[in-house]
């Protein structure tokens, strides 16, 4: 193997002489300590590296060997409920590796477990053609994933022999006949991050991602296939809704990746993911979900490739035909570490300091979400959904990063500092955010629901938007100057606010809400302002309704708060909004005969 | 726009308003008050003269009709002699307006 050497070194950045046989995107060990590196840049034989550990110590003169193979991650049973670093070294391993709490250096571990059996059932015969994409066998490797081996790209062939038993991911399970002779494979794929793993085509993305938030699936859902940008300032609770979806969304995979937050927020998904149970499927969340953690204070550099390992990872079991989604906690700290090897490399910068091709590399994160037909004879349809956080300073979105991702992601969920001051949970502002995938959603929600549910969110939105233009006239001549229709808006558009929209996501029932009860609740809340409305055209006053239902009101408050095999009360609510209007009615308004 | 004049109150009092070509409502009770003038305001009148006495039973009624531009509801005494409710609105809306009592 070729070797070069190190001319200097300036924090994840190695440049190394003699690099001429070496080739961009490279991995590289680097150094006497051996630390894993990737060629990002080639001017004649000198080779720049973005080093993916901590480069203290190592100095010029030092070696520096290429692998020849671009940076991959290895897709084989095993994968499931592991936390990886950012280049797919599971974190367990190597903690009893390295004996220590924090990451060691140089230390190279296999990403998957070599040793661990698995139970390998073949689904094609000898004899059988295969091509790219096809299954072979099936290994279930959580009680709920189904890992399907499939064929690896750019393979055709005819099956010579098939194995059926326990193998573990190293050992041969089937050989084919392809053009160039006998092939023997493994369960193993190796893939490389930075490529996009074909399909036979993209779909138009049409069934609605349910998430459980009420705000997010009646107002601004998102696709299965779509993608998602939840911008925010600090504390507006960014995280928490990233934690929510990927707890609840119904999805069979979701992958995790933590990218330069704070480790807590890591450790809160080790305690508490393993404890949830699926409401879709009865098992842990862990057994669907994969993490990737690379926090604050994990090297920079492994922070660039992390969304990469975590997005690769992704199309690997959407290729199975899952429905995956991938939250990307947050993109922001990804753009700055991009930011700080550009200015490393002293590239021209763009706005603030961000490198110019930070819309490009974005987008090209973005456009790997989206649902499929894979390759394969069987054409099955799979889907990630992405879905990254962005952290602008100061919660300022006019900035680089959010601005990029806006143009690339089609859901917009902007969290409001206003809103989470107020103690409004989940703080997304209903003013502000959009979803470009709204018509088709309610429609498809409402047609598996058999109700005009378009009407509901359409009328719930126009009353939040009523809101916001009559508090204004409020706060310059008061509350008496508006009509009593007016104040009766603002009554249900609170109503809307404090009973439908805010959300518990620390309490066991409100924590998630089926699209059935948000119906029903929906549905109850319009219905008190249907007789609200009425009673008053009978000729009762706003006071004496606002009085008389005071009771009926406080119920409604609490709907949330009623289990999902409860929801039968919401009926039951109804009814009784109607007799207590007309209750009021009677006590004061005036007949019909006005 | 020409409005209409409506007065609502007991028969004693409000008869003499017939005279001037005012439209009169009798109502001796809380209730029937409350119908005639929501009545009136919603057929566009625009000055309801009330009797201070019936006003005085329905304050509800009269506020929510203090925010709108019309019909402009206005307590007026009865044969008996005044309550001096309907002098003391109009001290008090002047001074709402003006700032100061200027009376």
């Amino acid at each position: 193997m070729n070797k070069g050497k190190i001319v200097s070194v300036s924090g994840p950045l190695v440049t190394a002489e003699g690099m001429e046989h070496a080739n961009i995107q490279d991995i590289c060990r680097v150094g006497d300590l051996g630390l894993i590196g990737e060629i990002i840049e080639m001017r004649g034989s000198i080779a720049s590296i973005q080093v993916y550990e901590e480069t203290s110590m190592v100095g010029p003169g030092e070696p520096v060997e290429t692998t020849g193979e671009a940076l991959s991650v290895e897709l084989a049973p095993g994968i499931m409920s592991q936390m990886f670093d950012g280049i797919q070294r599971p974190l367990d391993t190597f903690l009893k590796r390295a004996e220590s709490n924090y990451l060691s250096r140089g230390v190279s571990i296999e990403p998957l477990d070599r040793e661990k059996k698995w139970t390998f059932t073949p689904s094609v015969t000898v004899g059988t053609k295969v091509t790219t994409g096809d299954v072979i066998g099936h290994v279930q490797e959580t009680p709920v994933v189904d890992h399907k081996i499939m064929v690896p790209v750019g393979v055709e062939g005819t099956v010579t022999d098939v194995k059926t038993g326990d193998f573990n991911i190293t050992e041969t399970i089937y050989t084919l006949d392809t053009e160039e002779g006998k092939k023997e494979f493994t369960m193993t794929q190796k893939w490389p991050v930075r490529r996009g793993r074909p399909t036979a085509r993209k779909l138009n993305p049409t069934t609605p991602l349910k998430t459980g938030q009420r705000v997010i699936d009646t107002l601004f859902p998102v696709a299965k296939g779509g993608s998602a940008a939840v911008p925010g300032p600090f504390g507006a609770g960014k995280t928490v809704v990233q934690h929510q979806i990927a707890k609840y969304a119904d999805v069979d995979i979701v992958v995790y990746v933590g990218c330069g937050e704070r480790g807590n927020e890591m450790t809160d998904v080790i305690n508490e993911f393993p404890e949830l149970i699926d409401p879709n499927t009865g098992e842990s969340i862990m057994a669907r979900t994969i993490l990737i953690a690379n926090t604050s204070n994990m090297p920079v550099a492994a922070r660039e490739a992390s969304i990469y390992t975590g997005i690769t990872i992704a199309e690997y079991f959407r290729d199975m035909g899952y429905s995956v989604a991938i939250m990307a906690d947050s993109t922001s700290r990804w753009a700055e570490a991009l930011r700080e090897m550009s200015g490393r490399l002293e590239e021209m910068p763009g706005d603030e300091g961000y490198p110019a091709y930070l819309g490009s590399r974005l987008a090209e994160f973005y456009e790997r979400a989206g649902k499929v037909i894979t390759l394969g004879n069987e054409g099955r349809e799979g889907s990630i959904t992405a879905i990254g956080a962005v952290s602008p300073p100061g919660g300022d979105t006019s900035e680089p990063v959010t601005q990029n991702t806006l143009r690339v992601a089609k859901v917009f969920w902007g969290l409001d500092a206003g809103l989470s001051r107020k103690r409004h949970f989940p703080a997304i502002n209903w003013l502000d955010s959009y979803s470009l995938y709204v018509n088709e959603m309610t429609a498809h929600i409402g047609e598996t629901l058999g109700v005009d549910w378009n009407k509901m969110v359409t009328r719930s939105s126009s009353l939040l938007q009523d809101e916001a233009e009559l508090q204004e006239i409020v706060q310059l001549v008061g509350a008496e100057s508006l009509s009593e229709k007016d104040r009766l808006k603002l009554v249900v558009a609170r109503m809307i606010r404090e009973d439908y929209l805010q959300q518990n996501a620390f309490d066991d029932v409100d924590s998630t809400t089926s699209i059935q009860k948000q119906y029903e609740m929906l549905h109850t809340i319009l219905t008190f302002e249907e007789e609200a409305k009425k009673g008053m055209e009978l000729g009762a006053y706003f006071d004496e309704i606002i009085q008389g239902t005071v009771d009926i009101r406080e119920r409604i408050g609490r709907g949330k708060f009623l289990p999902e095999n409860e929801i039968a009360q919401f009926e039951d609510m109804r009814s009784s909004i109607q007799e207590t209007i007309h209750q009021v009615v009677e006590k004061g308004g005036m007949d019909t005969d006005a | 726009m020409a409005h209409k004049i409506g007065v609502v109150g007991d028969k004693d009092s409000i008869l003499p308003f017939k005279m001037l070509g005012f439209d009169v409502f009798y109502a001796s009770e809380a209730k029937e008050a409350r119908k005639m003038v929501d009545h009136l305001a919603k057929n566009e009148y625009g000055i309801i003269y009330l009797t201070e006495t019936l006003g005085e039973k329905i304050p509800d009624t009269i506020r929510r009709y203090d925010s709108k531009i019309q019909p402009a509801v206005i307590l007026i005494p009865n044969h008996t002699g005044s309550l001096n409710i309907g002098k003391k609105r109009i001290q008090d809306n002047v001074e709402k307006a003006v700032g100061q009592n200027i009376l």
